[in-house]
This record gives structure tokens, sequence and C-alpha cells, in this order.
């Protein structure tokens, strides 16, 4: 049996009515990449917020490191890391500045520049967050959400915008995360960087997961259901799973 | 917990002091009122001016002389139409003129010139010292023996000046816009970019955060008091003779009660665009009713009366009090316990409409 670090049972979320989250479930294994995929709108970001006790849930269970998400807020906060989709912070304060104050938040006093080298911002310690490129920026943020050594780090499309080289770079920082022991969940709409990257995905719709295996495995059930692709380089990628899984219509935001 | 408190006080600090334009607001600024209205003078009735223009043949010199010995006149002498266009200009309250006597007649006609209508006292007391020194020349020339000389005994008086009044007036001020307009934007834009979204996700308390911008905002508020007393005294001549403890609690109090209005605005406005208007129909009236830039006195009995429980009027009479009369803690009774009454109030009203997010 795999050491489960988040088990969502049954989880739903409204939001006047509306259903956002319809019956999560998920199990991530400690140090796995997770991958929640999924259009805009089927739930991703809902099922996140819950988790991080961001928002309060309308029913099922989450547990996170052991701790029940909706009775005990307070430990999963201090338990787990979070990049949210849009992360700002104050400023005025250099990077080595904010995350020595993000570390006394949880009672830690943390090495700045430790943390700053581990994302390869090693030389950026005295810039402000204002001066720095996108992916640069994520990558501040993933610090940020280390500085109390955390054992499951949450990651809302940390790629969204990036070019591919600062994708890629971001791969190599998560990668090295998960090699320290960590447990990273992170949601994307690229299809290329969950096959890269997750050990394990699930692949959300309409406030629901539809598939939850390793990319490999996804694929892999799709071809023996008889899938052929019209051009065969390989005879079917991830995209092709996620396309087949979630329609092929554009969706808006 | 001490030590997050104290760290978080000094991160806010440190981004206060690299935020320019905030220094530029709350130092600079009100340092910038203070020089201007130093300068010029609103004293009321200082000084009155008096053109002397002369067309008559004799000389004047003696007439200037004795006009020049009216402590409150300062005399100039020109010609009528340089005259009359100061006088045009606002700058003098009266022009006397002596015109040439006609052919046949001893004397010519004196005439005064002045604005009754915008300068009811000054014309008035200027024509009627102007008409005592006539008077006296009148008496002089006929030598009546039994003159009655009129003798001025002295009398004490504050004298104050309108930098004295000016002051402790703009520190109030500075107390108010540094609560209601720091806080209240400052908070929305941090709200807006989705700071507060992303402190949400660690264990920050609230509390401990809103102490520490607190903390930040009543040093800052502290130091300017400080800047704006020394400068007074240093530059200005400011009679001060209060106690800077008592000043320091007024600040406290006025602060509180200022910060927690900004902390009100802050939970009902989404946007910097919704402050404003609300920040301003708050502070503007206060700004100007409340007797900051100029004494309550003269506003209608019944505006008075409204005037008489804002928390600025509460602030900048305590301060005054306080700052040039050097009142004590009891003197100031009245002026504290609106200020507490008002904390009150704030603070509740922050409670119930600040949010978070």
């Amino acid at each position: 049996m795999p050491d489960i670090i988040l088990d969502v049972q049954n989880l739903s979320k409204r939001y006047n009515g509306l259903v956002a989250v319809d019956g999560v479930s998920l199990q991530v294994h400690r140090q796995e990449i997770f991958g929640i995929l999924g259009p805009n709108g089927a739930g991703k970001t809902s099922t996140l917020e819950c988790i991080e006790t961001l928002r309060s849930i309308d029913g099922g269970s989450i547990v996170v490191c052991g701790v029940d998400a909706a009775s005990r807020p307070a430990e999963v906060k201090r338990a787990i890391g979070v990049q949210l989709q849009s992360s700002a912070y104050f400023d005025r304060l250099t990077l080595a500045e904010l995350l020595t104050v993000l570390g006394e938040i949880y009672g830690r006093r943390v090495d700045p520049m430790a943390l700053l080298k581990e994302v390869e911002l090693g030389e950026k310690s005295k810039a402000y967050v204002a001066q720095l490129s996108g992916g640069q920026k994520q990558r501040f943020s993933i610090a940020a959400a280390l500085v109390h050594d955390p054992q499951i780090l949450f990651l809302d499309e940390p790629t969204t915008g990036l070019d591919p080289q600062a994708r890629r770079h971001l791969w190599g920082v998560v990668r090295r995360i998960r090699s320290e022991g960590k447990t990273v969940l992170l949601t994307t709409h690229y299809m290329e960087e969950a096959e890269e990257l997750c050990d394990r995905v699930a692949i959300m719709d309409r406030g629901r997961v539809v598939a939850e295996a390793s990319p490999q495995e996804l694929v892999r059930r799709l071809i023996s259901g008889g899938f052929k692709k019209e051009r065969v380089e390989r005879l079917a990628n991830l995209e092709d799973v996620f396309l087949s899984l979630t329609g092929h219509a554009l969706r808006e935001e | 917990m001490m030590r997050l408190k104290t760290v978080l006080t000094i991160a806010s600090l440190k981004m206060f002091i690299r935020q320019k334009e905030a220094i530029l607001w709350t130092l600079v600024l009100p340092l910038f009122i203070v020089f201007l209205f130093g300068v010029v003078s609103f004293d009321g009735l200082g000084t009155l001016h008096v053109g002397l223009v002369n067309e008559s043949a004799e000389s004047v010199e003696e007439l200037e002389a004795a006009l020049r010995t009216v402590e409150a006149l300062e005399v100039s002498v020109g010609g009528r139409d340089e005259e009359m266009a100061e006088l045009g200009r606002g700058e003098r309250d009266l022009v006397v003129v002596l015109e040439d006597s006609p052919a046949g007649s001893p004397h010519g006609r004196i005439r005064a010139f002045g604005d009754p209508e915008a300068k009811p006292r000054e014309v008035q007391i200027a024509a009627l010292a102007v008409q005592r020194i006539f008077d006296d020349r009148l008496i002089e020339s006929h030598e009546i023996a039994e003159r009655i000389l009129l003798h001025v005994e002295p009398v004490h008086t504050r004298n104050l000046r309108y930098i004295d009044f000016l002051i402790p007036g703009v520190i109030s001020m500075s107390i108010m816009q540094m609560g209601i307009f720091g806080v209240a934007f400052g908070f929305v834009s941090l709200k807006k970019r989705g700071i507060l979204r992303t402190l949400s996700v660690t264990p920050l308390k609230a509390s401990d955060f809103i102490l520490a911008q607190v903390i930040t905002r009543v040093s800052v508020l502290m130091l300017q008091m400080g800047l704006m007393v020394g400068v007074g005294i240093l530059f200005l001549d400011l009679r001060f003779v209060g106690n800077l403890f008592l000043m320091a609690l007024l600040c406290l109090l006025g602060a509180i009660v200022f910060l927690a209005i900004g902390f009100a605005l802050a939970g009902i406005a989404r946007s910097e665009d919704q402050v404003a208007p609300l920040a301003n129909l708050i502070s503007v009236p206060m700004l100007l009713l409340s007797g900051v830039f100029f004494s309550r006195s003269n506003l209608p009995e019944a505006l008075r009366a409204v005037t008489e429980v804002f928390p600025l009027t509460f602030l900048a009479d305590g301060m005054r009090e306080v700052a040039i009369e050097g009142a004590t803690i009891a003197g100031v009774f009245p002026q504290i316990l609106g200020l507490g009454l008002w904390c009150a109030l704030a603070v509740v009203a922050a409670v119930k409409l600040f949010r978070w997010e």
C-alpha cells in the first residue's frame, strides 16, 4: 500500500447554488508529483482551494498529512505549502526580506539565501518582486511556499503564461523539490507538462474526476479502446486522452 | 509571539520608508503647508496699510511722520494712480489724498478711499487713526491748553499669531489623513492586488498584521508631530508651551479613531475608485469645519454646534490647548473624553466592516 498524504473523499463545493466541485475523490501518495488537469471551469482551482482550507466545503472530507481540513484548518495551513494562481507579495521588501517575514509567520528562522538558491534566484536576493520576470516570480512564489519546509506543496497553474524555456526550468525545480522527499500537487493546462512531470494525474471535467492514473496508463487505456490518430507518430499521447475525455469544444473562462 | 509582531512591524516600517510618495505626503506636505501659511500672514487685523498721496503745494513730511508714530499703521507715500492701483489690488486698506488748493482757497480737499465692503474693520480703524492724527494737529495749531491726553494702560494679552494656531491644526489634519487615506487606500490596494489573499494561505493572524500596520503609522505620526513642533520652534517662532507626552496621548487617541475609520472604509470599498469618494465625504467637511486652518468662531451658530462633536474638532482643539496654552490633562479632559468615545465607536465599526478579502 502506498503512503497516502492527501485523501479527498466525495468533495463537493457550491457557489450560490452553482456546483463547482461535484463528488471529487483523490488520493495523492507521498513523494509523488500529482497533476490535476481539466478545461477552464472544471473545478481544479476550487478543489485546490478547498484542500488549502481557503474555502469551506459543502460535502465530503479532506485529510491532509493526517489532519482533517474541515475541523482543523489552522493545522493544515501549517503543514502545507501553497502557491496560488496569482500569488502576490509586498512590493517594497526584497526577496530575502519577504522570505524572512514569511518564515517568522510560521515561527521559523529561515535562511533566505538557501531557499532562493533552491529555486535558482540566489543572485536576486536584494531585488523586489516587481523586478522579476514571469518565470522568476513563479519560482519565487515556490520558495515562499517552502519557508516552513512543508511535506506537501500545492501549485496552481505554476507554468501558465511562461515561455517553454521558463516552463522547463520550473519543471527542474519541481523535480528537485520532490527528490527532497516532498509531495507536489499541481494543476496545469499543458498535457505535455503533465506527461513529462507527473507520476499520476487526475482529469477533471464539470466538477468531477473523469480519470485518475499515470499518464502512460491513461494513454494505454485509450489505445486499447481502439483509438487511432490520423497521422501516427506515436499511437497517442496524453493530449488525445484529455480531449477524448473532455471534448474538443473551446472553453471560455 | 512578541517576535513575530516585532518582525512584522519592522517590515512594515521598512515598506513605509521605501515608499517615496508616502514620505512626501506625510512628512513634507504638512511642513510645506505650515511654511506657506506661515509666510502668508492671516493674522486677522495686523498692520493697516495706508497710502498717502500729496497733490498740494505744502510739505506732508510732518503729517507722514505723525502717521508713522501709530504702531498699527504702515504708511506709503506715492502718486494717486499708483496708490489707487495698490488699493485695488488689496495692498492698501486706506488711501488718503491731499488735493491741491483751488484758486482763492487756503486748503485743498482731503479725501480718503477704501473698500468698506471688503475690509469693514480695516477701513474703519485706519480712518479713525488718520482722523485722530488730523485732530491732534488741529488742536496743536490752535494751542488749546486743556488738552485731554489719552493714557494707554498696558494690558497683558495672549497675542497669539496665526502660526501658533495653525501648527497644532496641521498636526491634527495629518493624523486624520494618514488614518483615513493611508489605511483605506493601502488596504484596498493590498486586497485588490491579491497580497492579502496570498497571506491568507499562511497561519498569519489578521490581528497581528493589523497591529503592525497600526504601530507603523502611529510611529510615523509621532515622528511627524515632533518634526512639526521642532520646525515650528526653530524657524517659525512657534510659541510652544505644551507637554509632549500629553500631545502624544492625543495623537495616539486621534490615530486610533482615524485608523479605525480607515479600516472600516477598506472593508466597505472594493477598489480605490470606491475609497476616494467615501474618504473625501468624511474628511473634507472636517478639514474645512473642524478649525484646522481657521477658527470655528466665524461659523454660523447651528453649524458650529454640529462641528463641536467632530473627532477632528476634539483632536485639533485638544492639540491647540496643550501646545500653545499649556493645558494639563484636566484641561483637555473634554477632548480626551470625546476622542475616547469616537475611538470606541470607530473601532466597533472597523471590526464589523473590515474584511480580510
